[in-house]
């Protein structure tokens, strides 16, 4: 089940056919403006811009073996500010849904929404930290952690 | 040489028979015919004549030369390219899946499992068990988005708790317009075709994030009640749609058409598509598949915007002055005046504050180097404070979109102009005015489409047409210490003008901009600048313009609506005067189906006064 979740995910991802541009790279958490073009007329009309993208780039993608792992970094790439969010609230849709990539049982779930909430100033040391930086983080912080490494093991 | 013959006779009569014995075709008789035929190949009766063509723009989509228009020639060419050895992605079995899943039921053919390693491996990891209509509602000080925007949902089994429907995937069709493409051209090509629709899948959390974070759209979800088998039939159908170009019409052949059509073909004889008549509203699509009885479940996902209000509004006066004053960076996060605050109250400033500094950056383009590191420190602080969850969503609304009032209205009214008495009957095929009963819609919004008003002058029997709205936006937008929209309006027609000796037919455009603010709950006061333009050769020059000031009160409720102000403008080229007018109308509600309205004006022009007044009743429809 939850590998189907990841597979589907990735699948979402290739269908995507972005570049890889290699390990470390990511969105920055909070972006400038977006610059949709203006929608007024699309809105009106309900047509959307199917080629509307939203800077989907790799984080860690590409470096990491572990499927997991990069089902969340893909998740991080385009929700980043809400997964923050989230993280500094120690809860949250978001939050929920990174444990699910990861594959965290229901009984490991209080310790990992604890152990993000703890280290929000390690995983994002300021407001210029990539989604890819940020993975990574979170992956170092998992991984020194007895009850929750098994989850990123590669 | 003997031999040779009767190897010959042998492999001649070899071929015969595998011939006969691979293509037993059954007679099919009149299934071309067929409701669930024609849906799963697109067929429309053809306006003129008694054939059928196809709406698929795809030579791919069609296995017989004349499938486009011949759907017989097409199930043909169907049923004998399925029951054609062979196997694999490129068979027609594997192309075809819902077709042959029909095609074998209908004719009771043996349905072994056709082999197709591409779409057995697709329908795997989109593993399907339930589907969920999207509609996505109207946003924000956007009257235009009013008709709003539905897709599927693709949901997974919900085996336990951790079922998370935001990693979902979605279904969706959409103009594939070039990014560069300018509005007009999108809007000539959306209206008169050249967009190719393509149909998509994505992850739900690609959706929530356009319409929930960027939009600023609630979504609804509507949970149909789709047996396995019927959702397996969608899919296969998705299967063969699926980058098959269908052009795009804003119209009509929209993102609802299409995916009526998906629910149509999963649970034939529902025939949605049969509704649609000149134009496909997505909030209407809704009604009718509420009225179909295909919704199990419906469940509210209310936008970044709406969630933010809701916080805003849910926190006490001195709050809200903290929370402005630190996303405008008077205060910061980490400030004594925060600190101070306990754990709760801290949780929910900063929760608020970050929050309305996110829609700001998303909404009104805060700059990045403002927005960026103040959201930091607010998280930064927030992460400080264990074991206070996130205060809890709006609730939902009680009266979804698609339970507001049905969208045509029909008017009559008694009225009189001055010293003429008329009866006036009024049609308007879509969508709401700020009077109309506001359940279920945007408040201070306003859309109106090829509003037609006729009127009978009793007098003299004589019939004129008072006014052609082709389109009609308003949209008002309280200021308060967080949001500072801009209130605007635009519209163009064709109206009766006064030209003092006689009132004439002319086209006109409108437009106008400027603040709203509210003085009680649904009670809010404008001031709006406008410009008008007409034109006509009863006006001297041939046209006319006035710059012009409108100020008003607009009280909404779901038993009574009233708009009354004061406009003026000043005509300026054709002839050198003011129009003055105060008007006020009002609306009695009775339920969602009918009002009862009044209407008086009083109008100095060209130095005289006139007065109008209108009694009558709007019907939806």
């Amino acid at each position: 089940m939850k590998k189907l979740i990841a597979g589907a995910l990735l699948m979402g991802a290739s269908t995507l056919a972005f570049a890889q541009p290699g390990c470390g790279v990511g969105a920055m958490i909070w972006k400038g403006q977006s610059g949709i073009a203006p929608h007024v007329l699309a809105a009106t009309t309900n047509g959307t811009f199917g080629n509307q993208t939203f800077g989907m780039t790799t984080g860690t993608l590409g470096c990491q073996t572990n499927q997991s792992v990069q089902s969340m970094a893909m998740y991080m790439e385009s929700n980043i500010d809400k997964v923050a969010r989230d993280m500094s609230r120690g809860s949250g849709e978001n939050l929920d849904t990174l444990a699910v990539l990861l594959g965290v049982d229901e009984a490991d779930r209080d310790s990992f929404r604890k152990v993000l909430q703890d280290n929000f100033a390690t995983i994002f040391p300021s407001s210029e930290t990539t989604s890819g930086e940020a993975v990574d983080a979170i992956v170092a912080l998992l991984e020194k952690d007895e009850s929750l490494s098994k989850y990123v093991a590669a | 040489m003997r031999t040779s013959l009767r190897f010959a006779l042998a492999l001649l009569w070899l071929a015969t028979g595998i011939h006969a014995y691979a293509n037993p075709l059954p007679h099919t008789g009149d299934l071309h015919q067929h409701p669930a035929w024609l849906t799963l190949v697109h067929y429309q009766p053809d306006r003129f004549g008694d054939g059928y063509t196809s709406q698929a723009d795809d030579d791919s989509f069609f296995l017989s030369k004349q499938g486009k228009t011949s759907p017989e020639a097409e199930l043909d060419a169907t049923l004998r390219a399925i029951t054609q050895p062979g196997r694999g992605d490129d068979h027609a079995r594997c192309r075809f899946p819902a077709r042959d899943r029909w095609l074998r039921q209908q004719l009771d053919l043996p349905s072994k499992a056709a082999n197709c390693p591409a779409y057995d491996e697709w329908a795997e990891e989109l593993n399907t068990e339930t589907v969920t209509l999207v509609f996505a509602a109207s946003y924000l000080n956007s009257p235009s988005s009013m008709f709003g925007h539905t897709f599927l949902r693709l949901d997974p089994p919900r085996e336990d708790e951790e079922t998370n429907l935001i990693l979902a995937n979605t279904i969706s069709y959409a103009a594939d317009a070039a990014a560069h493409d300018s509005e007009i051209l999108f809007a000539y090509k959306g209206i008169f075709g050249g967009y190719p629709g393509i149909t998509s899948i994505q992850p739900y959390y690609e959706k929530i994030r356009l319409y929930s974070d960027i939009e600023h759209r609630d979504l609804w979800e509507y949970q149909l009640n789709l047996t396995q088998p019927e959702v397996d039939m969608m899919l296969a159908h998705t299967w063969e749609i699926r980058d098959r170009n269908f052009d795009y019409y804003f119209f009509d052949e929209n993102c609802a058409y299409r995916l009526l059509a998906l629910i149509d073909v999963a649970r034939p004889g529902t025939n949605l598509l049969d509704e649609v008549s000149t134009h496909a509203i997505p909030s209407d699509t809704v009604r009718w598949v509420v009225d179909r009885g295909l919704v199990e479940e419906v469940y509210y996902r209310p936008s970044a915007a709406t969630n933010v209000t809701h916080s805003i509004n849910a926190l006490p006066d001195e709050h809200q002055t903290l929370a402005a004053a630190i996303a405008n960076g008077y205060v910061d996060a980490d400030a004594p005046e925060v600190r101070v605050l306990g754990d709760e109250e801290r949780a929910r400033v900063l929760d608020t504050t970050y929050d309305y500094v996110r829609y700001q950056s998303e909404a009104d383009g805060w700059p990045r180097e403002h927005a960026a590191p103040l959201s930091h420190d607010l998280l930064r602080e927030r992460s400080q404070i264990r074991g206070v969850a996130a205060r809890k969503g709006p609730p939902e609304p009680a009266i979804r979109d698609d339970q507001g009032h049905a969208t045509f209205r029909a008017s009559i009214s008694g009225g009189q102009l001055g010293d003429r008495n008329f009866s006036e009957l009024t049609l308007r095929p879509a969508y709401h005015d700020v009077l109309d009963p506001p359940a279920g819609y945007r408040g201070g919004a306003q859309l109106q489409f090829l509003r037609l008003d006729a009127r009978l002058y009793t007098d003299n029997d004589e019939l004129q047409i008072e006014q052609l709205t082709g389109v009609e936006i308003r949209s008002l937008s309280p200021r308060n210490q967080f949001f500072s929209p801009l209130s605007w309006q635009v519209g163009f027609g064709a109206r009766r003008t006064d030209t003092e000796t006689d009132r004439v037919f002319t086209p006109y455009l409108e437009g106008g901009a400027g603040g709203s603010w509210q003085l009680a709950s649904g009670t809010q006061a404008f001031a709006f600048a406008t410009a008008d333009l007409e034109i006509d050769d009863d006006l001297r020059r041939g046209y006319d313009a006035a710059p012009g000031a409108d100020l008003g009160i607009l009280h909404q409720s779901n038993q009574f609506s009233l708009l009354g102000g004061v406009k003026t403008r000043a005509w300026i080229v054709s002839s050198q005067h003011r129009q003055d007018e105060a008007y006020l109308e009002g609306n009695w509600h009775f339920g969602r189906e009918f009002s009862l309205f009044a209407k008086f004006s009083r109008e100095d022009h060209y130095d005289r006064y006139r007065s109008t007044w209108q009694l009558g009743l709007h019907a939806y429809f």
